[in-house]
């Protein structure tokens, strides 16, 4: 006996219930506990389908689909990270390596003949209202199509949320203010070295804020086969 | 599954293998898989398989494919290039394990 189009419905609602936010996960959960149930009736025809649901749902143990969420998360934040690096990896090769090292230098001279503490609190609170800016405005797209299309999918979640980044980037900020302006100007290379990080910085945010977001269809669908079949 | 301390090191293992001899699958096939195999002995738990599963398509080891199937989608996993020749250096790994594991439990049949 198959499940019908209302059992599979119900078993996506249960996973709801049981703490799955993500689609994708729902899927690969309600294929599993359906194939289960299914086997379940094949032994024993005259089993409910809620008591053979609960049978497999005991199989995943006290913490229910908690673990295998977290695990989820954890592998695509991986595979989230190594997109970042990716990216930023170009910034180093020929030829943005140009734009790049002009950049480091340009932040260099400008710290070295103006106030470093003062530019660099003018130039990170000037990403951070960016960030800002950005990260409402996605938001207000992502709830947006949750409510057009029920979904809400993991990895999106994790490009526009930034991934683990967003508490790093002000990092530089924190240290940079912390270090006295003296010590800074009369040090060529702690000016150079401060400089790197912060144009390091910059880019990270730019690729995490500008570029995978605007790719984000295209990572989806890298991830997600499943998600041009039901969008 | 009789110890599954045991078993737990080399469940990335034994799904690589099992996907090197069926091509794709799909989660709950691999259970039913491992304990037809087995006669039962080892039974790869929910909690564990999925996790597993999605760490080595994170490490580009698996590659997913999806298709309609009844009246839902179903997740099928296969081995990519990468995965196929990591797949033989695990098993080698694991033979070598065995082999050693051999000669510690039972000394006299090794020379």
């Amino acid at each position: 006996m198959k499940l019908s189009k209302q059992q599979i419905e119900h078993l996506y609602q249960f996973t709801r219930q049981h703490f799955v936010e993500y689609y994708d996960l729902q899927t690969e959960l309600v294929d599993h506990l359906a194939n289960a149930i299914e086997a379940k009736w094949n032994e024993s025809p005259n089993l409910s389908f809620e008591d053979a649901l609960q049978m497999e749902f005991k199989k995943f143990g006290v913490f229910g689909f908690m673990d295998v969420v977290e695990k989820r998360q954890k592998a695509l934040s991986k595979r989230y990270n190594k997109i970042v690096w990716h990216h930023f990896k170009t910034f180093f090769s020929v030829p943005k390596i140009l734009l790049t090292v002009s950049l480091v230098f340009g932040l260099f001279f400008f710290i070295k003949t103006f106030n470093p503490n003062e530019v660099i609190i003018i130039l990170f609170g000037l990403i951070l209202i960016i960030i800002l800016l950005e990260l409402f405005q996605k938001n207000k797209a992502i709830k947006k199509r949750k409510q057009k299309t029920g979904k809400v999918w993991l990895f999106e979640q994790i490009i526009f949320g930034y991934g683990s980044f967003s508490g790093i980037l002000m990092l530089p900020f924190h240290i940079l203010n912390s270090i006295s302006n003296s010590s800074i100007q009369q040090n060529d290379y702690i000016l150079f070295g401060i400089s790197l990080l912060s144009i390091s910085m910059i880019l990270t945010t730019y690729i995490i804020v500008k570029i995978i977001p605007s790719k984000a269809e295209d990572y989806l669908k890298e991830t997600y086969p499943e998600y041009s079949l039901v969008n | 599954m009789k110890n599954s301390q045991l078993y737990k090191g080399s469940l990335n293992t034994i799904i690589m293998k099992l996907l090197e001899e069926n091509g794709r699958m799909y989660g709950y096939e691999i259970t039913q898989k491992a304990k037809e195999i087995t006669k039962g002995e080892l039974n790869i738990t929910e909690g564990a398989l999925y996790p597993a599963l999605h760490k080595l398509e994170a490490e580009d080891l698996l590659d997913v494919e999806v298709e309609r199937v009844d009246n839902r989608l179903r997740k099928y996993y296969k081995l990519t290039e990468k995965g196929t020749k990591e797949t033989v250096n695990r098993l080698s790994e694991l033979e070598e394990f065995i082999k050693n594991m051999q000669t510690i439990v039972n000394p006299k049949l090794s020379y």
